[in-house]
């Protein structure tokens, strides 16, 4: 001891903080089981930091991709006049769809039309919203038409029936199907009111049953071809809504000034009569503010979350140190009193706790992305436990929610344990240095 | 062949009313003599039941996005029963609206299929003209809902009339929030109808010109609808003959028949 001393007080500067790293490494084995309790509560808290973030991202995943790959796009464009009071004549003409997908590389683009509709059976009537959708387009943007319960995603015109009228096909939506008692095969009848004043009515056969995609789609959606949808609405001046998947999500917010340049061009080359407004180039966020007002919640209850587990755990790390200076205040005074500098004694027992931290830390981090890993490829299901189509806010959950682990997540959970833990340190080490040599020995 | 006696064109409710009430007014009551509201209202009623029409007529719809017009054919029994068939232009040949109390069914030819229309849509455009299903039905309905009286009666712009308003009663579930009709008193023939919502504001009106000479009474046989927002949108209905106690009975508003008429 005397000649650590020694080398402590004689020695160069990064001589004795690598003695005191040493020392302190030495001391936590002095009583090897409380320390791997603390390591392990610690480490233990870590894991909890790391799972609980790898499973939120895992969700906020899942729900962009809900967003973006089953409805929206990332970017969608509309008219004003659309966007406003949903008018139905507010359309953008083909020649912007064949701009777009000859000038801006990247991109794949669905046009797509609505229209209020009454649907009916021989039984019953429900209010439907039609989404009339390209076939060969859409799936190229969302995988709307492979989001399937029963039946086979086909459009267009169906084999006439046994009394000789036409038929279209259509898909239907989950709760509408249940509602309505339909299912593939099931006709429906179609009447709404068409673009020319005239009523659009048709006869359509249910070619396929959707899985849920959004509440307000299940309940009342329909999707047919836009073929369909200009036989029915006599409505061919262009499409209401053009979704665009981006080949790369980091790309989005360039594409969507990209788009907007493109779309003010193409306006000034040719005006659009003034009631339907400009078009408006939206990405998904501005699209869905509930879901990305969700996202940066989730990141705030992390940060929250982790700083509770990881305070907790440092409370024992805090215990621990306390006692163990406690044990050895004779010894410190000792080495006070033979000539070591407090500050010195501060260091060791920073560095003890340094230590311990790190230990924990390194074990954690290891451990939670073992733990998360595993989460990643199996998921946790819980189709037992929620009712199908369960959503928040709007937002429909997969019944198999899977963590995904994000280097960075396991990094910063590290750090702020290696933070906190240092904090909690400083209690221990202050009074460390507060000893008074005199009292002690005496 | 018939008697000639009343005018009840069924199809749309302002019309009916306008026609009903001149109907009523023209009936027994001399046209000068004072007017008594409680006369008025049970004339309308009493004239009305049983009675029957036949009409063709065309309706002109202009809106910002499109222009149409139409040719039909309507007949109708009491308030309570019509039926009307498009007869042109060729695509919509033979779609037929049937009303019988306060249910409405359309005939579909293209599909074959008759289809009622659910209360949900009764505030949906009528052949996309600016009435609503509503208006077809809730005519029926207009005496029982509404409190009438006359609230003017001299010369107004140079010509005598009558001003006839209409308030809802407390409980009724109805549309407007007050109508105000203005009768010409020599023929008794209403010449406009103001319609106004809850909150008194003008919503629509409804001028009725081109009087014609049916057995006794002058009947309007143009009619134009405004809509007070868009003033440049319009329902034009313009009668081309009509004919009062044609033999009717309840089976021929049937749905058998609703098929069987295009």
């Amino acid at each position: 001891m005397s000649k650590a001393l020694e080398a402590i007080t004689a020695g160069s500067a990064p001589g004795r903080i690598t003695l005191l790293l040493y020392i302190g490494w030495r001391n936590i084995w002095r009583n090897p089981v409380r320390s791997l309790l603390t390591i392990s509560a610690l480490a233990g808290g870590l894991v909890m930091v790391i799972l609980y973030a790898a499973l939120l991202e895992g969700m906020n995943r899942q729900m962009v991709r809900h967003a973006t790959e089953l409805g929206s796009g990332h970017i969608q464009i509309h008219r004003q006049g659309y966007i406003d009071d949903q008018d139905l004549y507010a359309t953008l003409p083909w020649r912007y769809l064949r701009r777009i997908e000859s000038e801006v590389s990247g991109v794949h683009v669905a046009p797509r039309l609505y229209a209020a509709a009454l649907a009916s059976t021989r039984e019953a009537s429900y209010g439907v919203l039609i989404r009339a959708i390209d076939p060969q387009r859409e799936p190229l943007v969302t995988t709307m038409l492979r989001h399937i319960r029963s039946g086979t995603p086909e459009l267009g015109m169906a084999a006439p029936g046994s009394d000789g009228l036409p038929r279209e096909r259509v898909i239907v939506g989950a709760q509408l199907a249940r509602n309505m008692g339909i299912a593939p095969g099931s006709e429906l009848i179609v009447v709404t009111q068409a673009a020319d004043g005239s009523i659009g009515n048709a006869l359509y056969r249910v070619s396929a049953v959707l899985k849920p995609l959004e509440p307000g789609f299940d309940r009342m959606g329909v999707l047919i071809s836009i073929d369909s949808y200009q036989r029915l609405m006599a409505l061919e001046s262009g499409f209401q809504e053009l979704a665009v998947k981006v080949n790369d999500p980091s790309r989005v917010d360039l594409l969507r000034q990209q788009l907007s340049a493109l779309c003010d061009r193409v306006l000034d080359e040719m005006p659009l009569e003034q009631d339907g407004g400009r078009p408006v180039v939206r990405t998904w966020r501005e699209l869905n503010p509930s879901v990305s007002d969700l996202l940066e919640l989730s990141g705030t209850f992390l940060l929250i979350v982790g700083a509770i587990v990881v305070g907790l755990a440092s409370l024992g790390m805090l215990n621990t140190m306390l006692m163990a200076v406690h044990e050895r205040t004779h010894e410190f005074g000792i080495l006070l009193s033979i000539g070591m500098k407090p500050r010195w004694l501060l260091l060791m027992v920073f560095f003890e706790s340094l230590l311990l931290a790190l230990v924990a830390a390194l074990s954690g981090s290891l451990l939670g992305s073992l733990a998360a890993g595993y989460f990643e490829r199996h998921g946790i299901d819980f189709s037992r436990t929620l009712p199908e189509g369960y959503d928040w806010a709007g937002i429909v959950f997969e019944p198999v929610i899977s963590a995904t682990l994000r280097p960075m997540d396991v990094l910063y959970a590290s750090l702020l344990m290696v933070a906190v833990t240092l904090l909690a340190a400083l209690i221990p080490s202050w009074r460390a240095v507060r000893l008074k040599p005199a009292e002690i020995m005496r | 062949m018939d008697e000639r006696n009343g005018l009840h064109h069924p199809v749309i409710k302002p019309c009916l009313r306008a026609l009903m009430l001149l109907a009523a007014c023209l009936a027994p009551v001399t046209p000068l003599q004072a007017m008594d509201v409680a006369t008025l209202i049970r004339h309308i009623d009493r004239l009305w039941r049983g009675e029957t029409s036949h009409a063709r007529m065309s309706m002109t719809v202009k809106t910002r996005h499109y222009e149409r017009s139409m040719t039909m054919e309507a007949w109708s029994m009491g308030k309570a029963y019509s039926l009307v068939v498009i007869r042109e232009p060729i695509k919509e040949r033979g779609v037929a609206t049937l009303k019988v109390e306060a249910n409405i069914w359309n005939y579909l030819p293209k599909i074959n299929r008759v289809v009622r229309v659910p209360s949900s849509m009764m505030s949906g455009s009528w052949m996309g003209s600016h009435f609503t299903n509503d208006d077809l039905v809730r005519e029926s309905t207009f005496e029982d809902d509404y409190d009438s009286s006359i609230t003017y009666e001299g010369v107004r712009d140079g010509r005598r009339i009558y001003e006839l308003t209409a308030l809802p009663k407390p409980d009724a579930a109805v549309v407007w929030g007050k109508v105000v009709m203005l009768i010409e008193q020599e023929t008794l023939a209403p010449f406009r109808a103001r319609y106004y919502d809850e909150e008194g504001r003008l919503v629509r009106t409804i001028d009725f010109d081109r009087q014609q000479r049916v057995g006794e009474r002058m009947v309007p046989m143009r009619m134009t609808l405004q809509p007070e927002e868009k003033p440049d949108e319009s329902t034009v209905i313009l009668y081309q003959e009509i004919a009062f106690g044609v033999p009717l009975d309840k089976g021929f508003f049937s749905l058998q028949n609703l098929k069987a008429r295009r």
